[in-house]
């Protein structure tokens, strides 16, 4: 019996010890952090597929620096633990940066590994407020965090005469955190949040929860999570006899919406980012994603595409592969020209302006809408 | 048999034994010594594994030594957990506390998630256990003490002796440490009266009353013991992941556990073992594949449990 | 709305959603039942019936249009592909077990499951599909209670094929040994009952109500992903054992015990959709622990 266990562990030794051998590489590695596997697999890919069109078009023009990049995906599975192992492989890979970071409990470990190997990170999806606090210095959110989308929501709550609200979240991090913002945010101001509902991802009933929102008739109804949950309630909630305002969180912002929602989503409102409608590079940044992976964007797609585009100029700003030289380029980005908007960092390497624009549904997509509420064009 | 071959049956079993214990320490003296070479990815992976040895030795007592279907352990991995968090961040306290607070807690635990399930039968019993599973899951994902659905954040490395903990090649050992004390308590609990009295009330719970066995505190030492190494495994978790959230304490999570205790081969010690280890690497190893890691881990296991259903180590070798 | 009201609306939707609870809960109690194995399985065989229906209906709805004229046949199509599958998976991962230990199997389970799920994941990227139909929202109103035809029809056909099912399983040569070999398997080898065709049998029924329960469900939500079957297969389980997992009709009172109190949780005040999977588990322990073979579940002799 011995015999065996020592095969078996002698077996797990060897494999350990083949972390000894140095990597070797000419191009500049860039990994990409995002779940590629489980329930969030969706999510993950889409900002998989922008990094990677990204770095297609970098390398079509060269490079940086005279070397391609290639770019190394670690999948995170949503999970905090396997985050931390595919941070830390990416790290024994020898990677200049990293891009993405979707589910923010998954995230947040692996700022500490990176940190700890200085390596620069720029996350394109999660921005709950813990990640602030935790930030080692080398972490940047490009993605406005919870409290700027809270403030353009109220915003337009307030202008449409929106008196009392109901909350919907997943329950998971982001989706819960932005909820409870909402509702602190809606009583401040004397406000009444009349009913809040937490649903199950992946639940395709929600009928009754849409029962209790006729029976409680808020004016407006806010969810938080994401889109292909969101498609089925937004159905379900017109279906059911609603007819108040349905407003959404940025990680609706996704044309696939309407696909699953048909005609219930027009007249929706969504908290977004500005990728339809602002910059002509965003039109472009859409065509070229459909013409290469088939679908359109996610909702997270275009941060990650600009993602990746900061790090590459960071990094030619920084004229070398240098990690403490791309961090201090990054921490000096001012206006950096992304698809979703300008890029700016306060000093907590947060986004400095936020980009929130609404958006309505009309016509099955999405347009700007510029009536009263909206945010003032930055 | 002659006494000349008595002798020489015990010579060489007994150089046989000594052959073994020298692979025993050679082995050990080998895994101590990994962090010295090993980077840093490497010692994550094997801190894990060393980690779920630990939580599968933990169900296996429930599962392999008590014959309890437990689809909802995972519960007690959150008690260890959310008590070193709740200890170190809502109360102020060193990290050091927690660890007998979470043996109180698992304690509790698993006779409250025991008691129901002591009349019902085994797939009855996973169900049980399988809500409680998601109750736990839900009440830390709602509540306000445990960090909600964010979780509990900026959990403090403690310091031993003045050292402190805040390397992963401390973690390494640490886990590796917690390993080899669940691997001896295991061997001790299998071979102690409680061990034998699981195995009556296994085989044949009627024939194990009409012994005597007290069969209702029997199956709650099993469900505590098991508790108690997941809530310790919980705790240090908690402290090397300084933060912690409810979607690591999901069905799955039990699901991935049991399939350790399983895939290995249920109640035999060793067999765990591999199996936890196998649990944690194969993904692992698997990772370049990309987004089909899953499903070529998946046909991998149906391809395992077909050709080795009692599990992969080799039934022979007890 | 008035109270009565909302109250009416909630016994509607636990209606509706406990329908689809006992379609997937029969297929799970019938095969527990004969061979004595949770299969974990069986909720993707629903996603897998989703999908297939939706293919079906894809290819038809040029001819028959997408109403129930393209929807009936694309059910029909994907209960046969889908028991069929249910029979290969049997042959191919059950049957060689069939003298292992029990968690053996149920981990082979799993693995399936897992396989089923990832493919789904390879094939669609992961994306929700929308499953379109021409089907609208017209149904009676009771005041501010509203009940589609669509739902009817639903709730209709489940009950129908469950009543269907009963008799069969009641009434037939079939239905007979698989009860029989419920009991004694080595003993209906014996008597010359051919086990592994019945059992094959009983795979093919069971995976044929999970995939038909799919369809609806694609038609009914009108989304379908490679994970639906998962969470559906958790809350199938827990109705089988609420209703006496082995029996029929138990399978069918549980489903929709099930739907309503998920329901009528959501209403309850203190609980709401927050605290509504606790408040259900709850129950359930509860019920357990006073009637430990559920509701029309057998006391069952474990033979030695």
């Amino acid at each position: 019996m011995k015999k065996q266990a020592i095969l078996v562990l002698a077996g797990v030794f060897a494999w350990a010890l083949c972390g000894t051998a140095p990597a070797s590489a000419a191009d500049i590695r860039i990994g990409a952090q995002v779940p590629t596997s489980g329930p969030e697999a969706p999510y993950g890919i889409d900002m998989l597929n922008a990094i990677r069109m990204a770095a297609g078009q970098i390398n079509a023009k060269g490079g940086v620096l005279g070397d391609k990049i290639s770019v190394l995906p670690g999948d995170s599975a949503c999970d905090p633990q396997a985050a931390v192992n595919a941070a830390s492989k990416l790290v024994s890979e020898n990677i200049t940066g990293v891009v993405g970071g979707y589910c923010s409990g998954a995230t947040l470990p692996t700022l500490k590994v990176y940190g700890d190997a200085h390596v620069p990170f720029v996350i394109t999806a999660s921005n709950s407020t813990e990640l602030i606090g935790a930030n080692p210095g080398n972490a940047f959110m490009i993605n406005s965090t919870g409290f700027d989308q809270v403030k353009t929501a109220v915003a337009l709550f307030k202008a449409k005469g929106i008196k009392t609200l109901a909350i919907i979240n997943e329950g998971d991090a982001y989706s819960a955190n932005l909820a409870q913002l909402t509702r602190t945010a809606w009583e401040k101001m004397g406000n009444k949040v009349v009913d809040y509902e937490v649903v199950s991802k992946g639940q395709q009933d929600f009928s009754p929860v849409v029962t209790r929102i006729r029976e409680r008739h808020p004016d407006a109804v806010f969810w938080t999570a994401y889109y292909a949950d969101g498609a089925l309630l937004i159905k379900q909630l017109r279906q059911g006899g609603f007819s108040g305002m349905i407003a959404l969180g940025d990680g609706n912002n996704s044309p696939k919406l309407f696909e699953l929602a048909g005609a219930a989503a027009n007249g929706v409102y969504c908290f977004s980012n500005p990728t339809a409608n602002f910059l002509p590079a965003a039109k472009t940044f859409i065509a070229d994603y459909e013409k290469q992976f088939h679908q359109p964007p996610g909702p997270y797609s275009a941060l990650s595409y600009d993602g990746m585009m900061l790090m590459a100029h960071a990094i030619k700003v920084a004229g070398s592969t240098d990690t403490t030289k791309i961090v201090a380029a990054l921490k000096a980005t001012d206006g950096f020209p992304g698809v979703a908007g300008p890029v700016s960092f306060t000093k907590e390497n947060t986004l400095a302006r936020s980009n929130f624009v609404v958006l309505l549904g009309k016509g099955g997509q999405w347009t700007l809408y510029t009536g009263p509420g909206a945010p003032a064009a930055p | 048999m002659s006494e000349a071959g008595e002798a020489a049956v015990g010579l060489a079993r007994s150089r046989r034994s000594v052959r073994q214990s020298a692979g025993v320490v050679l082995l050990l003296a080998a895994l101590l010594v990994v962090p010295r070479f090993a980077n840093n990815y490497y010692l994550e992976v094997l801190s894990e594994a060393w980690l779920y040895v630990l939580l599968c030795l933990g169900l296996n007592i429930v599962v392999g030594f008590a014959g309890l279907l437990d689809l909802g352990y995972a519960a007690f991995f959150a008690v260890g957990a959310y008590t070193a968090g709740i200890v170190t961040i809502r109360l102020g306290q060193s990290f050091w506390l927690s660890l007998p607070i979470a043996v109180v807690a698992a304690t509790l635990a698993g006779v409250i998630i025991g008691g129901p399930t002591l009349r019902l039968r085994s797939d009855y019993l996973a169900i049980v256990t399988l809500g409680f599973g998601e109750m736990v899951r839900i009440t830390v994902r709602n509540l306000s003490i445990t960090g909600g659905a964010s979780g509990l954040v900026g959990i403090e490395r403690p310091d031993l002796f003045g050292y402190s903990l805040n390397s992963i090649a401390a973690f390494y050992y640490v886990f590796l440490l917690l390993a080899g004390l669940a691997v001896i308590a295991s061997y001790r609990l299998e071979r102690s009266r409680i061990g034998r009295a699981w195995k009556y009330v296994r085989s044949d719970e009627d024939a194990a009353r009409a012994m005597g066995i007290n069969h209702a505190a029997v199956k709650l030492a099993a469900y505590v013991l098991g508790a108690i190494f997941a809530a310790i495994g919980g705790c240090f978790y908690a402290a090397k992941m300084t933060a912690i959230s409810p979607e690591t304490f999901t069905f799955n999570q039990s699901l991935l556990i049991l399939l350790g205790v399983v895939l290995g081969g249920r109640g035999k010690i060793p067999g765990v073992i591999l199996g936890a280890l196998v649990i944690v690497i194969f993904p692992e190893l698997f990772r370049d594949i990309g987004s089909m890691r899953m499903l070529v881990f998946a046909v991998s296991l149906l391809l395992i449990m077909l050709f080795r259903p009692a599990g992969i180590w080799p039934e022979r070798w007890r | 709305m008035a109270f009565y009201e909302v109250l009416l609306q909630q016994l509607a939707n636990g209606l509706i959603l406990g329908s689809f609870y006992a379609l997937v809960a029969l297929g799970y109690s019938m095969v527990y039942g004969v061979i004595k194995l949770l299969n974990f399985a069986h909720g993707d065989l629903y996603m897998v019936g989703a999908f297939a229906g939706f293919g079906t209906l894809s290819l038809l709805s040029g001819w028959l249009g997408g109403g129930w004229g393209g929807i009936v046949p694309s059910i029909l199509f994907s209960m046969v592909a889908v028991g069929v599958l249910g029979v290969i998976i049997d042959r191919v991962a059950y049957r060689p077990l069939r003298e292992a230990p029990k968690l053996s199997v149920l981990i082979t389970a799993l693995a399936v499951s897992m396989l089923l799920e990832n493919t789904a994941l390879a094939f669609t990227g992961g994306q929700y599909t929308a499953f379109s139909t021409a089907l609208g929202f017209a149904g009676i109103n009771l005041g501010m209670v509203h009940v589609t035809y669509t739902q009817m029809v639903l709730v209709g056909t489940s009950v129908v094929l469950m009543v269907v099912l009963e008799l069969f399983v009641s009434r037939t040569m079939y239905g007979k040994a698989m009860r029989a070999i419920a009991i004694d398997q080595d003993a209906c080898r014996l008597m010359g009952i051919d086990v592994d065709r019945t059992i094959a049998l009983t795979f093919l029924i069971g995976s044929a109500l999970a995939a038909a329960a799919g369809v609806l469900a694609g038609v009914y939500y009108g989304s379908i992903n490679f994970f639906m079957g998962f969470l559906i297969g958790l809350k199938a389980f827990t109705a089988a054992v609420i209703g006496g997992i082995g029996s029929i009709p138990g399978a069918m009172l549980g489903g929709i015990l099930l739907g309503l109190l998920e329901a009528f949780g959501t209403q309850i005040p203190a609980v709401g959709s927050e605290w509504k999977n606790v408040f259900v588990f709850a129950f359930l322990i509860l019920f357990l622990v006073f009637r430990p073979t559920g509701l029309l579940g057998r006391p069952e002799v474990e033979r030695m």
